[in-house]
């Protein structure tokens, strides 16, 4: 999450009246690094991961389960080991050490809730083919390093969200809820980190908003499930808060599983890798041709079938997080006329994408998004200062948001080498993808953030989709692939991720031709594959001209996509990695490992392997203490929780959860 | 006549990267030098008006193509490059030290010469080629040496231990008897005048099992930095040659290429005036090959089989090429020159 600058943080009202002059301040600090760092040419694909934890807490003698908010006596603890400090690692935002000698420890940082961790390599990845293989023991190293900092009842698992948050029991130590922060029936306050922003950044959403967020999940109907479901954990007789009148106004849904804070949202745990580019050029482009993948590789890595006690009827995480932090106001949303605010909103703060941003003549404009909102002001001051129009309406459409948390002391004097008012509005625009600038006062680069993917329970499978991005980037770059779609087919896409099954049984958007067309080159004057400013030699016969967009695009299955399709149709994401694999030299070991990953990646996208939803869903399911109404009890989520960590440990080696991961790790 | 085939960068172009499962591992080059004769040969003028909305193959029998005259060229007497070469502007965009260019030189069966007849002979013909090969490369990417040079010999195939059916389909046609050590290793001495000169900084072989490697180990002076290794979806390497490997630094490299990889039917059909051919050769006059000549063919290219070369086409070899920056693993460019004779 970063950022934890300490400060006086203003509240609701104050933070409104100030956020003009921190758009402001924002686009000059922008400024400032474009002009330093848009010529910034030829750095390194580097690249990272970040791993978010769950710390649960088992009582094995009473067969419970509950989420531990310890994260700071942990961090402490991580911050304070000699060793980890020696290799370079520890917790940044207390104190890091020094690198001595060979490998960095990996790094931990405190993340929304007060029962999470996320963990970093101790020095960023390179793309030397050995460094792949390195990734999923750095992984196991993390979880290891984690846990040996925790009571012994103590686990780091990655599953998305806590089966049993929000049930108002099973955290510890145990505070009541219906705090003033986040004023939630279900979680106390003490779920959050008690770093200052984030119950100032929960307060001020929910201040913003003018109630509190509301997450409506579609639950299961089972057999024996009440239906209409009406969530029985809602409180309608509470009287704390005025909020507390937002489920007497309609705030829960009928046949929904009703949640009413961020933490439910923000307490979810992604996988997320970060590349570096060779140039801004470069980034802009992996931006845009990475975001139609979004909704695929969520959908792909969807590991979220329970909220809240319930089985949900959808299988991922992403609109719940998006809910969770939806501060748009009645008129932003369109429930009342526009009066106060300047404009509507179509999506939340946290949402797919609404921009591309390459310059590439392959993006046609029927591409864009047609409902997209800008500040026009802010967009013209891009402009002036030198900013293309591409990438002034990307930023100009980021900050049509307020700042949520602002510290007062950060408003004394514009400082032209910081990026913090920049980072305000930029790092609160949590779309799937994120295009990031270099930061002040270092050597990075311009760096693009992949954001969609659900965390799963091994570091195998992490390892194994981490690794697979970086393989698709780099086919993306070497072939000069072009998965461009119309931007509104992709926020369509999304949600068609959130299907019970998506992966097997539902049918995403996706363009038809994404091999480049060849143009008639002299035998040495081929360009780059990246060079869209290369000047192009005329080509021998006139370049077909532009059909309609519609015929670009068709609706294909994950594994179409994924796998390819018969008879040379769509090639298929995995053969386009594996003809870059052949095009490069790799040793056979890291090959075989590579087999492995990519094996995992086919068989979860044609069904022979499940994913971590399908197998939870039907582990619920087939429990004895299930009763076929959609309840997942503590005792089933102990049993749950406790299979999760044994196929953390074993990977499936022991012949369980083989639906899930298959024979992948012993091909080796 | 020498022929020199070529495909030029194949990374931007389309069609040709994309393997299927269980098509051959030659289908790239094939596809990528159809493709680029395509790229380079004008389009055929329709000979009669009318007609334009036919897209079919019925409309191709009112067209012609033009002479292969047009497209390629000439520099010698006995030299045609297909398409016409043009060395002027450098294929890669930044310094040496970025890249990592990568050389596999195929020799291909054959069948002039018996590779159990004198080794000699067949050692200074392809030092000769492997020379030659290099040449055109580094005039191609502008740079002045490059980084491994693999070479493959026709014919062997690294054993795997364990039953892997998926690679025999891979071999492509066998043309050739695994041929003796004695003849490569005299090969490889020409090599290594190549990394003496600079010009190559680490060689390597392919599809060398233990006793082969073994032996180019002990009797060879510059030795092979890399065996390469074809291993499909079967990862399993046999334990001696991958002792070996480690024990004497070969680093063992997977590739999925097949070593027979421009059969000599191949050529024929990619440069002949059939149906997707060049026209380049005229119709063999040998009866056995007639079986292309079907409907429509004779009237539609009648100037290539009056112009077409004739006689007997042998592949010779073909080099492979790849160009890839270190620190981002972009391969920013790849290609295949493959060089046949036509002997009347």
């Amino acid at each position: 999450m970063g950022l934890l600058a300490v400060g006086t943080p203003l509240e609701w009202p104050e933070a409104k009246k100030v956020a003009g002059h921190v758009r402001e301040w924002g686009i000059e600090q922008l400024l400032a690094i474009w002009r330093r760092a848009k010529g910034k040419e030829r750095d390194a694909l580097l690249w990272g991961d970040e791993i978010e934890y769950l710390v649960v807490a088992f009582d094995d003698e009473k067969r419970e389960v509950k989420l531990s908010l310890r994260q700071a006596d942990i961090l402490t603890a991580l911050a304070n080991d000699a060793d980890l400090l020696k290799q370079g690692g520890g917790v940044p935002d207390l104190q890091r050490g020094h690198k001595k000698t060979g490998k960095t420890a990996p790094t931990f940082h405190p993340e929304f809730g007060r029962f999470m961790l996320e963990a970093t390599p101790g020095a960023p990845w390179g793309i030397g083919f050995k460094d792949l293989l390195d990734v999923e023991h750095d992984m196991k190293w993390r979880r290891q390093i984690a846990n040996d900092h925790m009571y012994a009842s103590e686990y780091p698992i990655t599953m998305t969200t806590f089966p049993l948050l929000g049930d108002r029991k099973s955290i510890t130590p145990w505070y009541a809820p219906s705090g003033p922060k986040l004023r939630s029936q279900f979680v106390p306050d003490e779920i959050a980190n008690p770093h200052i922003r984030f119950p100032t950044l929960a307060a001020n959403i929910r201040a913003r908003r003018g109630r509190k967020v509301e997450l409506n999940v579609p639950a299961f109907h089972d057999e024996k499930t009440p239906w209409p479901f009406k969530d029985p954990t809602v409180d309608y007789d509470m009287h704390n808060w005025p909020e507390d009148d937002d489920v007497r106004n309609g705030a829960a849904k009928e046949n929904h599983i009703y949640m009413d804070a961020m933490a439910f949202g923000m307490g979810s745990c992604c996988l997320q890798i970060t590349f570096q580019a060779k140039n801004i050029e470069e980034g802009r482009k992996m931006y845009d041709q990475l975001s139609p993948l979004g909704p695929i590789l969520l959908a792909l890595t969807a590991a979220t079938p329970i909220y809240k006690g319930f089985l949900a009827d959808t299988d991922v995480r992403w609109n719940q997080i998006s809910r969770a932090v939806d501060d748009r106001t009645p008129e932003e949303l369109g429930e009342a006329p526009l009066k106060t605010d300047r404009w509507r909103i179509p999506k939340s703060r946290y949402a797919s994408n609404s921009t591309y941003i390459s310059q590439d003549p392959r993006l046609r404009r029927e591409y864009l998004d047609p409902d997209l909102v800008v500040d026009e002001e802010l967009k013209q001051r891009l402009l002036d200062g030198g900013m293309d129009d591409m990438l002034a309406t990307h930023v100009a459409h980021l900050f049509i948001r307020d700042p949520i948390v602002v510290f007062a002391e950060d408003l004394e004097k514009l400082d032209l080498d910081k990026t913090d008012h920049f980072e305000n509005l930029q790092s609160t625009n949590w779309q799937h993808m994120r295009f990031k600038p270099p930061p002040a006062g270092n050597d990075t680069g311009w760096r693009v953030e992949v954001r969609p993917m659900e965390i799963q329970i091994t570091d195998f499978e992490n390892a194994a989709f981490a690794v697979f991005v970086v393989l698709i980037t780099r086919a993306i770059l070497s072939f000069d692939l072009n998965f461009y779609l119309p931007i509104p087919r992709t926020t369509e896409n999304m949600e068609t991720a959130h299907r019970r099954d998506a992966v097997l049984n539902d049918k995403f958007y996706f363009r038809k031709d994404v091999l480049p067309k060849r143009s008639a080159k002299t035998n040495g004057a081929s360009g780059p594959p990246s060079g869209a400013s290369t000047p192009q030699l005329a080509p021998s016969r006139p370049a077909s001209p532009f059909g309609p967009v519609e015929d670009e695009y068709e609706l294909m299955s994950v594994d179409e996509i994924i796998n390819g399709k018969p008879e040379g149709g769509f090639p298929g994401l995995i053969p386009l990695v594996e003809s870059y694999l052949d095009s490069v030299n790799v040793d056979v070991e890291t090959r075989c490992e590579l087999a492995q990953y990519l094996a995992l990646i086919r068989g979860r996208a044609n069904g022979t392997l499940w994913t971590a939803a399908k197998w939870m869903r039907h582990f619920v399911r087939g429990h004895e203490a299930y009763g076929r109404d959609s309840v997942v009890g503590a005792g089933v989520v102990y049993d749950l929780v406790k299979a999760v960590e044994r196929i953390t440990v074993n990977e499936g080696r022991d012949g369980f959860a083989k639906e899930m991961l298959g024979e992948c790790r012993e091909q080796g | 006549m020498k022929l020199i085939l070529s495909t030029s960068n194949i990374m931007g172009a389309g069609a040709s990267i994309y393997r299927p499962n269980k098509s051959k591992s030659n289908t790239e080059i094939v596809s990528s030098l159809r493709s680029n004769f395509e790229a380079h040969s004008p389009p055929p003028t329709p000979t009669i008006n009318g007609n334009p909305i036919t897209t079919n193959g019925d409309s191709s029998k009112s067209q012609s193509k033009p002479s292969y005259k047009s497209w390629t060229r000439q520099p010698t007497p006995t030299t045609l490059e297909i398409p016409a070469l043009d060395f002027t502007v450098s294929a890669l965009q930044e310094e040496r030290e970025q890249y990592d260019i990568t050389l596999k030189l195929f020799y291909l069966p054959s069948s002039t010469t018996s590779s159990s007849s004198g080794a000699s002979p067949t050692a200074a013909r392809r030092g000769a080629q492997t020379r030659e090969a290099l040449d055109l490369v580094l005039r191609t990417l502008h740079m002045p040496s490059v980084d491994l040079l693999i070479v493959s010999f026709p014919g062997i195939y690294f054993d795997e231990e364990e039953d892997c059916p998926d690679k025999l389909s891979t071999r492509g046609p066998v043309e050739a008897e695994p041929e003796g050590l004695e003849s490569q290793i005299e090969t490889w001495k020409t090599l290594e005048k190549l990394y003496e000169e600079g010009l190559v900084k680490k060689l390597g072989v392919a599809e060398l099992g233990h006793e082969r490697l073994k032996a180019f180990l002990e009797r060879t002076g510059v030795k092979p930095s890399v065996d390469q290794i074809n291993l499909r979806d079967c990862c399993s390497v046999p334990k001696d040659l991958m002792a070996l490997a480690k024990s004497k630094g070969v680093e063992l490299l997977v590739h999925n290429d097949c070593s027979n990889i421009l059969p000599r039917g191949t050529v024929r059909e990619l440069l002949g005036c059939g149906e997707g051919g060049a026209g380049v050769l005229a119709q063999a006059t040998k009866t056995g090959d007639k079986r292309k000549s079907l409907h429509g063919e004779e009237g539609k290219n009648g100037s290539a089989q009056e112009e077409g070369l004739r006689g007997e086409v042998q592949p010779l070899w073909v080099v492979k090429y790849t160009a890839v920056v270190k620190n981002r693993g972009v391969v920013e460019n790849k290609g295949y020159f493959a060089v046949a004779e036509v002997t009347a």
